[in-house]
């Protein structure tokens, strides 16, 4: 176990000893290896640089020795699938997964396994850089490592100006929320590698998180239908919030491109200010007509192809008018009420209400104030649009934590 | 067709002129106005060819950005040696460290024209900074303080009413005069500082790479750097003809920020204490907002912490540590007694003036590393007149440093 500013600028030598040059830096092949291997080294000699054998390493730790007195003076070119240690990964950021968070490497761990040398982890103290810092005779005399281990973090192709292969399964492990956290603190470009490798649903649910300018600039540099189909899987009201962000003519673009349906429930939206009523509700409930009997709403909402989620209550309207709303049935008494039983009979009347250009913030309070899950936005003419539900009323209430971004763009 | 070819361009405005009307805050005005009042039009001819060099390093930065997609600290870090990395951060830390004392100096500049004691109006302006910072969205308080900050404008009006010798100006532009005396360097110096600020390059580059704007749309993005660069040598330039027209003949030095505003009394008349007054607390609360944060991030970005000034003290500890500690320090310092406002705000950019060749010698050594920009490289030319800059640059500022401490032995 040893760390790579050990052994860098290092000298390497020949089987007998002989001086043959320094490491100028360790050659890495990412690939399917949980611990990539260690392909050679780039060993300089003067002005020359060139390219050394894994296969010729007999011992790295402290000094490079080779099994060899005589090296193949080819000189060093980079290749594709390979990483410099020094130039790629050291100083530069990753994701630690379970630490959930951007890291930087202030060091790399190497080790030999199963006869090869491989990196095991990287070290991200702070007392690694004072190591590095301060005179060489004195690096000893620090304790203190951080390493976390490198099945741990997420390397990002992107920093390497090589083509590269890398997994993201680990990143499915992350919630939503962190990954639009990360997402956010990255630059744009690897921002835009993270969103890449999530499934368009997972990639829906981040973005809801994430800041509207930077939703809007990942959207825009994607494939659009991509953007289209990520679009579609969001809330809504996150999706509006997202197109209002973008060039009207690339914002067209993608509704035109998403499914009719979705498209339409976001256009709709898009009527209303952000932060509006209008905008966080949503046209996804369960409307009964006044004529039906307890035991047809529940047959209705069994014979759904998709239930709304979170579902608190079913919406009863006029038999012939469905957007004139009379009341709602909560789900409870649904359950507990006889079959037979018409809703009319066990639904709540003289409902509070808002309309869809009153600030979220109000629905919010109404929501708090009268004790509910839900409350029904109505136009002017009394009509049902939406509802707004208390988990969208939340978010509003909340700070908002993560959409704040003040100074980021002093980063 | 035109106003389609046309509108990129517009909607690619801002960063840069942001960027680079920031220039003109406390310490630009204070070291503008001393140059017009003590040595007329005489540095005239380097304002305008440091508004050509402001214009090579902002395109730099801007280019570094949109090719890497990367912030300045990020790539030090990335690309040179630890060590290197340490000097350089470090040289920027104590620039922008002394760029926010400076602004602080500026409220309390602008406090005391409106008759309010120092003691008071900096402590509450730090408090105020600090929360509209960390507990609100500072989008719109940044708005109005530049909107205060117009009030600079008025210098452009000023210059014209005082009626200056147009033909002096015109000989002091074209015909540059160097002289070694120290009063005269130490403001050459200065005017470089603070025109061809680190933190304006750090801003200019961060702002692409958050925009993710691509080396296609580039174009726009430069012409964003131009018009910034003009906009904010044109009022630089009038705040010194200003100054030059009505001070100088009368000889007032500009040692009290009473004695900058007189200059624009051809202009505002009476009202010139309260405009000045209004423009320098705009520009300078401004600046006191961002700077602090743009040295947090670029702190913590370099180093790996966690960062976000959404981020609670136990989440990231560090960030808030190093940027209440900043805003601190900035108030702290200039609260001690006795300060003379003016000569600091001088001396702040002389400091900027004389760090300036690290961060320059930096950038060029990214720019040209073909690994990173590719063929985005400089060109011979273009790499000529930008090193030309950066030992013109090192060389006035060894200058005004051997001449200081041949001073200190006379």
């Amino acid at each position: 176990m040893f760390f790579l500013t050990s052994i860098v600028d290092r000298p390497v030598e020949g089987k007998s000893g002989e001086a043959i040059g320094r490491i100028a830096d360790v050659i890495v092949r990412m690939g399917d290896d949980r611990y990539p291997p260690i392909s050679g080294l780039v060993v300089r000699d003067g002005r020359r640089t060139f390219f050394v054998s894994a296969n010729l390493l007999q011992k790295l730790n402290g000094s490079a020795r080779l099994s060899s007195s005589t090296v193949d003076l080819q000189p060093f070119a980079r290749r594709a699938g390979e990483v410099l240690l020094r130039r790629d990964v050291l100083d530069h950021q990753l994701i630690d997964i379970t630490g959930r968070r951007i890291v930087r490497v202030n060091d790399v761990q190497l080790t030999r396994i199963e006869g090869a040398y491989r990196v095991v982890g990287v070290d991200i103290s702070p007392q690694a850089l004072l190591r590095r810092l301060g005179p060489r005779a004195f690096a000893g005399r620090i304790v203190g490592r951080q390493v976390v281990d490198w099945t741990d973090v997420q390397y990002l192709a992107s920093t390497a100006p090589v083509q590269l292969k890398v997994s993201y399964d680990r990143l499915a492990e992350l919630h939503p929320v962190d990954l639009a956290r990360i997402v956010d603190a990255l630059s744009y470009r690897e921002s835009a590698e993270i969103v890449a490798a999530l499934d368009e649903e997972t990639a829906a649910e981040t973005l809801e998180e994430v800041s509207d300018e930077r939703v809007a600039d990942l959207l825009e540099g994607m494939d659009q239908e991509r953007a289209a189909d990520i679009l579609e899987e969001m809330a809504p009201g996150a999706a509006a919030d997202a197109l209002e962000d973008l060039d009207e003519e690339v914002a067209e673009q993608l509704l035109a491109r998403m499914e009719p349906e979705e498209a339409a429930d976001v256009q709709a939206l898009l009527e209303y200010d952000e932060d509006s009523a209008g905008r966080i509700m949503t046209t996804d409930f369960v409307r009964v007509s006044a004529t039906a009997t307890v035991g047809d709403a529940l047959a209705l909402i069994r014979s759904l192809e998709e239930v709304p989620d979170p579902l608190l209550a079913v919406y009863v309207v006029e038999p012939d008018e469905p957007s004139i709303l009379r009341g709602l049935v909560r789900l409870r008494t649904l359950i507990l009420s006889a079959p037979e039983t018409p809703v009319t009979e066990v639904m709540d009347e003289d409902l509070p209400t808002v309309a869809p250009e009153d600030p979220a913030e109000n629905a919010a309070h109404v929501l708090a104030e009268y004790n509910l899950l839900a409350v029904p936005v109505l136009d002017e003419e009394r009509h049902l649009l939406g509802i707004v539900t208390v988990d969208d009323a939340l978010a509003v209430l909340l700070p908002e934590i993560w959409r704040r971004r003040g100074g980021r763009a002093f980063a | 067709m035109m106003r389609k070819r046309l509108w990129p361009y517009l909607l690619a405005l801002g960063p840069g002129l942001l960027a680079a009307s920031a220039g003109n805050d406390a310490g630009g005005i204070a070291t503008y106005a001393s140059a017009g009042a003590s040595y007329g039009y005489g540095l005239l001819w380097a304002l305008v060819l440091v508004s050509l060099f402001l214009y090579i390093v902002q395109e730099m930065s801007a280019r570094l950005g949109v090719v890497t997609g990367k912030g300045f600290s990020d790539l030090v870090r990335e690309s040179f040696s630890l060590r290197q990395t340490a000097l350089i951060l470090l040289s920027l830390l104590i620039a922008n460290i002394g760029i926010i004392v400076s602004e602080f100096v500026g409220i309390a500049a602008a406090a005391e024209l409106f008759g309010v004691s120092r003691y008071v109006a900096v402590p509450i302006s730090a408090v105020c900074v600090w929360l509209l910072v960390t507990r609100s969205s500072y989008g719109w308080v940044e708005k109005v303080f530049m909107v205060l900050s117009l009030a600079f404008l008025t210098y452009v009006g000023a210059a014209f009413l005082a009626r200056p010798d147009w033909r002096a100006v015109l000989d002091g532009t074209v015909h540059p005069h160097l002289s070694m005396e120290p009063g005269y360097l130490t403001l050459l110096v200065a005017v470089i500082g603070t025109t061809i600020s680190p933190y304006m390059q750090l801003y200019a580059q961060s702002s692409v790479v958050e925009k993710g704007v691509t080396p296609e749309d580039y174009r726009y993005t430069r012409f964003d750097v131009i018009v910034g660069t003009v906009f904010s040598g044109v009022v630089a330039v009038f705040i010194l003809i200003a100054t030059a027209a009505t001070l100088f003949p009368k000889h007032v030095a500009v040692d009290t920020a009473a004695a900058a505003a007189s200059a624009l009394e051809p202009f505002a008349g009476h009202y010139a204490k309260v405009l000045f007054a209004l423009g320098l607390l705009g520009a300078s609360l401004l600046a006191a907002g961002v700077l602090p944060l743009a040295t947090t991030y670029m702190l913590s970005e370099a180093l790996g912490f966690e960062r976000g000034v959404s981020r609670s003290w136990e989440e990231a500890p560090i960030f808030m540590g190093t940027f209440t500690g900043l805003i601190v320090l900035g108030a702290a310092l200039a609260l001690i007694p006795g300060l003379p406002l003016i000569q600091v705000l001088v001396g702040v950019y002389v400091l900027n003036g004389l760090l300036l060749p690290v961060e320059l010698f930096a950038i060029l050594r990214l720019i040209n590393d073909r690994e990173l920009m590719g063929k985005h490289v400089n060109g011979p030319v273009y790499n000529f007149l930008a090193w030309a800059i950066a030992i013109v640059v090192s060389l006035l500022s060894l200058a005004l440093i051997v001449m200081t401490v041949v001073g200190w032995f006379r």
